[in-house]
């Protein structure tokens, strides 16, 4: 175990390199560049064996992927925002055909009124394309889920893409002290990529043909279990990392001060760091406040959910991006895991565009769940720090 | 409701043949839709389309799998599709074929129209699509469409598209093909042909996409299982070859697109006619002329 | 010339098929250490379709615009696994020219050690004839059709092997399935050398060029003798001919025997004829003044007959 002061984007580099991914399509995009400049030192150095290819787009960084993929090396690659974008089509070539790429997306805003700053209009909608997905808090947790990923993803019960979400900026450029595990530690937890089939004249295959009508459908129920599987898969690579490393994540999602809670915030991203403050605010002053860190969108934990919140008067629900239909797209998921449990839910819209998310957001945020389960009158949707009369 | 599925292979017209005859119900006053299912297959490749044809407006957005009628515009599919599907004995076929109702066997007795709709197509088009053809005899054989209507169809589908001489063309050769359709009863002495399949549950299916070579259920997968499809069946022509003349020089081996010319020790050819679709291209490029093109699906 | 088939009977091709003739061929003689990318087009259509693949190699597909890159991953990967024999990706001339030049360039600006070819039958054959950077002067499809005010294609074809060689591909080369052995021995050097390597080849489309399925390979010999396809290959930083048929042929003799050209006016025929000219100038030299090109200077009559299909 080596100490190291990084910042999240470095400290996914170094997770790539103990994870001897060795196919890294790269392109650069503010703010995911970071990883790729420090993988590209890595390898030039001699440090690293890996194939850092410079694709022309975001497109062809993820069609290198799937083929590597598919030709049966382990892969990496990682992008942000309107690369992910232009990745969109390709996303869809990983799941189906059951690669198991890594990729880390740096969270920033996509789209016209654009900026390089966090939001998670990016990753969201991506979220039906059968690629798992979780959102890490920290740099530790960024390092630590990109070896977990590569279990998880590789793991012959799943053989899926995952894709590591983590906040522009905010995240991506914050060092912290962050501990780098041994190689001889990470090679025993992740050891030597086997494809489940790939590319090989020796024992050829095809894969991916057209698929016609009679099969597609067994073919798209088989991910949507395969998803689902992965629930337990992603518990169990949790429960031995924590073993191996000392640190655990939670899993599906992890819980703060909930045991006797009787409200509480949902929420994924940097944000929760802030949320865990105001809950240890909020304990000081005899108030059940609880915090549930929602980890992975793919796939999304209903029954987790649904159990954790089963004591709750009131829950809120953190978006960092809006579906422009009055909701954002966490609070939908939840309402459709807690729907026909009773209970309360509000949604906090707040941090678009790179918007800060303050303490003092944060405390509003608990005020109006509070109120919620003292059975006050509140509005259901909230935009946290917006200008102007919200209607 | 009055239901109509039309067999074909890709090239034929199938699709303008449903899309006629609703046209043609429409101008009668009915209400229709016409519609084809797709598959992934080029020319030659067996196509389905459908009709539906009633009093009232039409909900239904299904494909047909109990026809009133079939229309078969090739009746070699009779071997190699299982065309008859559905059709009980009160529906009823048009077939093209020179055979008689009486003589043609199709698996089931029901009433029946022959036509020999690909020389009247070559007389009135000169070209094999034999679509406007079978809806003369469609009209002849049912009461469902009127000739007139069908002309007046054709006039608007053809005309719009492929232009007046076409369009007429095309009149012509519906109006040749109800003069001489010739109705009556069918014979049923055939096993009606049935296709192979794999239709795996979810749980039985490989992961993902990935299939490596092997027969499952009798179907083959995975690389070069291509070769189960008997692509000669595809053909209106054949080559035969005339081995005296051959000079090996492998011209055609080399262009034929099917791989189905083999090349013995000697450099001599021969052709595996169950994948020949009868392009005809051995024939142009042999240089000594060694290759003549005969008519129909024979194996020499 | 290997015997060995590797792209099997049995695929859906139409009858006559000029693309099945190119891919047949070339993977005979890239034999069985080879792995085959096809993006979307008429091959992956006719020869892959769930649960089967004409391709008796291994064989991958994901979309339109990505064959450069693809098969970069691919290749990336079985260098590192140590799997033996060329990655080749085989796209038609919409997913070459169109929709996939960026990850083409891509893939030749890196010198990627993969084989890239382009079968070019000039339109989007797959999606029903439409127009693409490769469609002819004058040619008709359904997005460029003949209307009142304007009739067929308005540009001349895009020259991707001058785009291509512009990025110094270790090995580029055009194919005609006429040329047996020229065919033959540019697909060998392609497959020995390292590095990008890019094949041309015409591949006449029966339905889309609207021509009797017989006449594919005569077509495509036509089109060498017109000078609407030339043959030449590209290595060491040096293009050189291949092959020069020792006098031009007018075009109209490659034009009158496919539909999708019968409607042209001299005026047209003339302006093509000239365009082949410099064409045939500027990659055979100009130590042969051929007779043809005598007549867009006003000395002959181009002789046109059009319509030979009876309106198909």
């Amino acid at each position: 175990m080596v100490m190291k002061v990084l910042s999240a984007d470095h400290a996914v580099a170094w997770a790539v390199r103990r994870a001897k991914a060795e196919v890294i399509p790269a392109f650069p995009i503010t703010p995911q560049t970071l990883i790729m400049e420090l993988l590209a030192e890595f390898i030039a150095d001699g440090e690293m064996d890996a194939d850092l290819i410079t694709a022309e787009s975001e497109h062809s960084v993820m069609s290198i992927a799937v083929g590597a993929s598919a030709g049966g090396v382990r892969t990496f690659t990682a992008t942000a925002s309107q690369g992910l974008a232009l990745m969109h089509e390709m996303l869809y070539a990983a799941p189906q055909n059951r690669l198991p790429v890594v990729m880390v997306n740096v969270n920033r805003s996509l789209g016209a009124a654009a900026g390089i700053w966090v939001e998670h209009n990016d990753s969201m909608p991506e979220r039906e394309s059968g690629w798992l997905q979780v959102y890490v808090e920290d740099g530790q947790e960024a390092l630590d889920m990109v070896l977990q990923a590569y279990r998880i993803a590789e793991d012959e019960r799943v053989l899926l893409p995952i894709m590591v979400c983590l906040d522009g900026f905010i995240l991506s450029h914050t060092v912290e002290r962050v501990e780098v595990p041994e190689q001889e530690d990470v090679d025993a937890f992740l050891p030597r990529f086997k494809p489940a089939f790939a590319l090989d004249p020796e024992d050829p295959s095809t894969i991916n043909a057209i698929v016609p009508p009679e099969y597609a459908m067994e073919m798209r129920y088989q991910l949507d279990r395969t998803v689902e599987r992965s629930k337990m898969v992603i518990k169990e690579v949790d429960e031995e990392f924590k073993e191996r490393f000392g640190r655990g994540h939670g899993g599906l999602i992890d819980t703060y001060k909930m045991d006797d809670a009787d409200h509480a915030l949902i929420c994924l991203g940097t944000a929760t760091s802030t949320a865990r403050a105001i809950v240890d605010e909020l304990r000081s002053q005899g108030r059940k406040a609880g915090l549930i860190k929602l980890r992975f969108m793919r796939p999304f934990p209903h029954e987790e959910l649904r159990e954790v919140c089963s004591g709750l008067r009131a829950v809120g629900v953190f978006d960092r991006s809006i579906g422009f239909n009055r909701y954002g797209p966490v609070f939908t998921e939840v309402s459709s895991s807690l729907s026909g449990q009773g209970l309360k839910v509000t949604d906090h819209i707040g941090g678009l565009g790179g918007r800060d998310i303050t303490l003092r957001d944060m405390r509003d945020i608990y005020a109006i769940i509070g109120s919620d389960a003292e059975g006050k009158e509140v509005k259901r949707v909230n935009w946290h720090g917006l200008r102007g009369v919200q209607t | 409701m009055y239901e109509v599925r039309f067999h074909g292979r890709g090239g034929q017209g199938a699709v303008m043949a449903a899309q006629t005859l609703a046209e043609a119900a429409i101008l009668l006053g009915h209400h229709a839709q016409a519609f084809p299912y797709f598959g992934a297959e080029r020319r030659g490749a067996p196509v389905r389309a459908f009709a539906r044809i009633d009093d009232k407006r039409i909900s239904i957005k299904s494909q047909i799998y109990e026809p009133d009628m079939v229309v078969i515009l090739d009746e070699s599919l009779l071997e190699i599709d299982p065309v008859v599907d559905g059709l009980t004995e009160e529906g009823m076929a048009v077939v093209n074929t020179t055979k008689s109702p009486d003589e043609l066997d199709l698996g089931i007795s029901v009433r029946c129209a022959t036509v020999d709709a690909s020389s009247i197509a070559m007389e009135a088009i000169k070209a094999p699509a034999v679509n406007t053809a079978m809806l003369g005899a469609v009209a002849r054989m049912s009461d469902l469409v009127t000739l007139e209507t069908v002309k007046r169809a054709i006039e608007d589908r053809f005309g719009e598209k492929l232009g007046p001489r076409a369009a007429e063309a095309n009149i012509l050769a519906a109006e040749l093909a109800f003069e001489k359709t010739r109705t009556g009863i069918c014979k049923a002495d055939r096993t009606i042909f049935q296709k192979k399949v794999w239709l795996p549950t979810w749980e039985e299916l490989p992961t993902g996409t990935t299939v490596y070579p092997e027969h499952i259920d009798g179907v083959a997968v995975g690389p070069g299982g291509s070769m189960q499809n008997l692509t000669g069946t595809w053909r209106n022509a054949t080559p035969r070859y005339l081995k005296d003349k051959c000079i090996r020089c492998l011209r055609c081996w080399f262009c034929c697109p099917e791989g189905c010319i083999k090349r013995s020790e000697d450099d001599h050819v021969s052709w595996d006619y169950r994948y020949c679709k009868g392009c005809g291209i051995c024939s142009n490029v042999c240089p000594v002329n060694a290759i003549e093109m005969t008519r129909g699906v024979t194996e020499w | 010339m290997p015997r060995n088939d590797y792209f099997l009977s049995g695929h859906g091709a139409c009858p006559g098929c000029g693309v099945a003739i190119a891919v047949k061929n070339i993977m005979r003689v890239l034999g069985s250490e080879t792995t085959v990318y096809v993006p979307a087009s008429c091959l992956i259509v006719f020869s892959a379709l769930y649960p089967t693949s004409a391709f008796k190699v291994p064989f991958f597909f994901t979309a339109f615009e990505n064959t450069g890159a693809v098969i970069t991953g691919i290749k990336a990967a079985h260098r590192r696994r140590g799997v033996q024999g060329n990655v080749v990706g085989f796209a038609g001339d919409g997913g070459t020219f169109d929709i996939g030049l960026q990850a083409l360039s891509g893939a030749a600006d890196r010198g990627e050690d993969v084989l890239y070819v382009c079968v070019d039958n000039e339109a989007y054959m797959n999606t029903g004839i439409q127009r693409s950077g490769a469609t002819p002067f004058g040619a008709w499809t359904t997005t460029s059709p003949i209307g009142k005010r304007i009739q067929g294609n308005r540009r001349m074809k895009k020259d991707i092997m001058d785009v291509v060689i512009a990025h110094n591909p270790s090995y580029a080369a055009t194919l005609s399935i006429a040329h047996f052995n020229d065919f033959i021995k540019k697909v060998d050097k392609a497959k020995k050398k390292k590095g990008f390597r890019f094949l041309h080849v015409l591949t006449p489309c029966v339905p889309g060029w609207k021509i009797e399925s017989s006449r594919t390979v005569e077509i495509a010999r036509l089109a060498v003798e017109t000078g609407m396809w030339t043959l030449y290959e590209y290595e060491d930083g040096e293009a050189r001919s291949t092959y020069r048929p020792q006098e031009m042929r007018p075009v109209t003799e490659y034009l009158q025997l496919q539909g999708r050209f019968r409607h042209m006016n001299n005026e047209d025929l003339n302006n093509l004829q000239r365009y082949l000219c410099n064409k045939w100038y500027y990659h055979y030299g100009h130590d042969i003044e051929q007779p043809v090109c005598r007549i867009y200077k006003g000395e002959k009559e181009l002789h046109f007959d059009g319509d030979p299909l009876h309106g198909v």
